[in-house]
């Protein structure tokens, strides 16, 4: 009961008290790439990204009503670091959803400005905001629209102490007048925030600064960083979430009660799972986030609660992580960065030679693979080449003298080249299901391990560029990405090795794994390029990830994937396939093999047939 | 010499053109699209007052093509020169465009032509022509069209002496703007800063900058009359990206430049 009524306070109160214009709002997700472009264009440094940011403390005086409902008393203002620009995760300071936009354009223009950083806040922002307007004069009426509209929302400087009142009436004049006032008057408390200027004292700059000018010794500087970090990574787990409303109401009532982080682990959006999920589910969840920052406790965490293998027996990681988006279907909305994949290489592997089994099969396929290769071909009877074809032309003289109709054909011979112009790459099951026995004598990770040589000895005969991944996952923090031959790689010994290596091992997020194998293949040049799919079942992981969720976030990859140009074809050992398989790949798009053991030989043939 | 083709020198490409003309070099250009490449070789011809023959290269480009053919002509056959043939016979500039679109054998009829020998053998007929002291081959390319399969050969690449051109210094660009469509020079000088805000872009959000050539285009337009953000638009953002996202913030660059 007592939450209750506690509950209908909080709306009754903050609804009040809230100045905020929902209906106009801007959010950063709608303009973040057209900002960030914006940012480019007008200078920016492009290594920069672009990510909200977290609200911070202004400790200025608040109305009676903001105090009632203890709001007001966070904003979230604009800065610029060496990594990052943050702009607020969305604007709702003005009635106007024009203005509101024009104030996120406005502030992405000024945060482009190259300043000293070292000037004073009032001095810089007037400074980069007389740059910018010089450099794009167009901007100055939209600027000043922004003013007129922010200073009837300021506390009037009549209504205020004088000490506050000076101030409030020099950030007038310089809002108004850029690079007219040198110093800001000091006073008590702090001054009002100005949301078209960038943040006074942004929190990671500032720690940073502290620490390099007393000359703190190097200790205690990291210390401070990681206190900068730890702030940073927070911003990144609020933007993360996709419950805000929800979490907003928690953030007002847990403020008092509770540190921040604190409250984060409490309401995380995921909360149905049981204990030991959710606890995977967290360590996942800050994984994601920070194990490239935060270094190596999460991380030892985490494998010991998930039992991945040892650092010793695991495949190489190759580079950083890959975030990727995955889609949910429920939500119909993209999450962006919710996957994390890893490219990794077998490091065992050794050169190695064809199994004896296959080398009959892999001969005669490469001889029949060579027929494909490219050739170079005479015409006869074109409109225009190079030659004159003389049959052609004798044909049509005779025809003349004979008087029969003489029919135009082209009577020249033209040499072309038939070139196949084509890129392939292979994407390969490797989860625990492949550990499944496929017929008496052979498990299906023999087969697709078979399939596998026979392939590439078919692809290097025709000269086709091709690659091959094999994937598999668990949950969305480990998708991976395990890498058989680039399309740089050449097909030899140690490609074999990798190819005999392979083990079955996890579960099957398909989405992300075709995601990155489109993106790979949408970088070859090639005009036509085959995205070949090779699986014993279903999408499916741990967590959310089966059933109709995975299908569709599958569906939503190859839809991607199509949109890039590229080819997806599935070929499949799973009986069931007919269920799903159209969904996904529509009629014609997917072969199912009946006998897995045919697999190996069908394979080649498949691939034969559709790039003829 | 009336006719000349406008052109704003760069720097000391044209007293290399002539020094390279007079001492029978060939000559490669290479720079972006729409950097002047072309309007230079025009220009240097006129100057030069040498005939011109431009071949735009192709991926079908056959040595025929630049060479010659026999037509069927009433019922005879007839010899007909290509490009190639007739700028050696004249004693002029013949100049390819985008060499490196062309099929890699069809480069190599320009070996004996491009080093010492000077000469163009025409095996279909068994002429061998010896080219005159004024003719000069030059060709240019794109270094920017990433072509993995194509790309020069390096025993066609190494018989050129090379000249790189990019995009003009912002001063030299207004001058061009305002040389070719007499627009005033504010105007210049803000179509040129959009046109180096966007070039920022390259390789990040966009596949290709804006060119010389477009903000002619967009100039051309106002100059007519047309409304500068609508000129900018169907000149620049339009030409320059197909995402609706990336256009936006083009539109915005534009808008920021002239005002709303």
């Amino acid at each position: 009961m007592e939450e209750y009524v506690g509950e209908l306070w909080h709306k009754l109160v903050t609804r009040v008290a809230d100045k905020q214009h929902v209906g106009a709002a801007v959010s950063l997700d709608e303009i973040s790439k057209t900002a960030a472009i914006f940012f480019r264009a007008l200078g920016g440094d492009a290594g920069l990204n672009l990510s909200a940011a977290p609200s911070t403390r202004h400790g200025a005086r608040r109305g009676w009503r903001d105090r009632l409902a203890s709001s007001g008393e966070r904003v979230e203002l604009s800065w610029r670091d060496g990594e990052t620009l943050r702009l607020p995760e969305k604007i709702d300071l003005f009635t106007e959803r024009s203005l509101n936009r024009d104030l996120y354009l406005w502030l992405v223009a000024l945060s482009a400005a190259d300043v000293n950083d070292s000037l004073p806040w009032i001095v810089r922002n007037q400074t980069a905001t007389l740059a910018t307007l010089a450099r794009f004069p167009g901007l100055g009426s939209r600027y000043n629209r922004l003013v007129d509209a922010l200073l009837p929302l300021r506390t009037l400087p009549s209504k205020l102490p004088s000490d506050e009142a000076a101030q409030e009436l020099a950030i007038r004049q310089a809002l108004q007048q850029p690079g007219s006032i040198h110093t800001l008057p000091l006073s008590k408390k702090p001054f009002q925030p100005v949301p078209l200027w960038t943040h006074p004292s942004p929190p990671v700059s500032v720690s940073n600064k502290v620490s390099t000018s007393d000359g703190a010794p190097e200790r205690e500087q990291s210390d401070d960083k990681n206190v900068a970090k730890s702030r940073r990574k927070h911003a990144a787990e609020r933007t993360d979430m996709p419950d805000g409303k929800d979490g907003f109401l928690m953030m007002f009532r847990a403020e008092s009660l509770f540190s921040w982080t604190e409250y984060i682990n409490v309401n995380r959006p995921q909360d149905e799972e049981d204990d030991i999920e959710s606890a995977a589910l967290a360590a996942e969840d800050m994984d994601s986030m920070t194990v490239a920052r935060d270094g190596e406790t999460t991380v030892a965490k985490l494998r010991f609660d998930l039992d991945l293998p040892a650092a010793g027996e695991d495949d190489a990681p190759l580079g950083e992580g890959i975030s990727l988006p995955e889609w949910d279907y429920k939500k119909q909305v993209m999450q962006p960065d919710y996957c994390r994949l890893q490219e990794c290489i077998s490091p065992q592997a050794q050169p190695c030679e064809l199994p004896p089994h296959l080398r009959r099969t892999a001969r005669r396929l490469r001889s029949q693979f060579q027929a494909l290769a490219p050739t170079r071909t005479w015409l006869k009877g074109q409109q225009d080449g190079e030659e004159i074809d003389l049959d052609a032309w004798v044909r049509q003289e005779a025809d003349l003298l004979s008087g029969a109709h003489a029919d135009s054909r082209g009577m020249y011979r033209a040499q072309v080249n038939q070139q196949r112009d084509l890129a392939c790459l292979l994407l390969a099951d490797l989860s625990l299901s492949t550990d499944a026995y496929a017929s008496d004598h052979a498990r299906v990770i023999d087969v697709i391990r078979d399939s596998l040589f026979l392939f590439s000895e078919a692809l290097s005969a025709t000269g086709d560029r091709f690659a091959m991944y094999g994937f598999s996952s668990l949950k969305r923090g480990n998708v991976r990405f395990n890498r058989l031959k680039s399309f740089d790689d050449r097909y030899d010994g140690l490609a074999r090795g990798r190819i005999q290596a392979i083990k079955p091992g996890y579960y099957t997020r398909m989405g992300a794994a075709i995601r990155q194998a489109s993106a790979l293949l949408a970088a070859q040049p090639q005009r036509q390029r085959l995205l070949l799919l090779l699986t014993d079942g279903k999408p499916n992981d741990l967590d959310r990830y089966e059933g109709r969720y995975g299908i569709e976030d599958t569906r939503m990859a190859l839809h991607q994937a199509r949109q890039l140009g590229l080819r997806p074809f599935c070929v499949t050992i799973d009986n069931e396939a007919n269920e799903y398989l159209p969904h996904l790949f529509g009629v014609g798009g997917f072969a199912v093999i009946r006998k897995p053991e045919d697999l190996p030989k069908e394979l080649p043939l498949l691939y034969a047939q559709m790039t003829r | 010499m009336e006719n000349l083709p406008f052109y704003q020198s760069q720097g000391s490409e044209i007293e290399l053109f002539e020094r390279a003309w007079r001492n029978n070099l060939p000559l490669l250009i290479k720079g972006p699209t729409g950097c002047g490449k072309t309007r230079f070789v025009a220009h240097m011809a006129a100057k030069l007052n040498l005939p011109l023959y431009t071949v735009a290269c192709h991926d079908d480009l056959t040595a025929a093509d630049l060479v010659g053919r026999h037509l069927i002509v009433d019922g005879q056959t007839v010899w007909s020169d290509g490009p190639l043939t007739r700028a050696v016979r004249e004693g002029g500039i013949c100049y390819l465009d985008e060499v490196v679109e062309a099929r890699k054998d069809t480069t190599v009829v320009l070996h004996p032509l491009a080093d010492d020998r000077r000469i163009l053998p025409i095996d279909r007929t068994g002429e061998i022509l010896a080219a005159p002291p004024s003719f000069m081959l030059v060709v240019s390319y794109n270094p920017g069209y990433q072509n993995f399969l194509k790309g020069m050969k390096p025993s066609t690449r190494q018989r050129f002496i090379s000249l790189a051109f990019d995009f003009p210094s912002a001063a030299r660009e207004e001058a061009i703007l305002i040389g070719e469509t007499g627009v005033d020079e504010m105007l210049a000088k803000r179509l040129v800063s959009i046109a180096n805000a966007f070039r920022a872009l390259r390789d990040h959000d966009l596949e290709e900058v804006a060119s010389t050539r477009l903000l002619v285009y967009a100039a051309t337009l106002i100059k007519d009359g047309c409304e500068p953000t609508l000129a900018c638009q169907a000149a620049l953002v339009e030409t320059l990206t197909d995402d609706p996202e990336t256009a936006v913030a083009l539109r915005e660059v534009i808008d920021a430049t002239f005002g709303l």
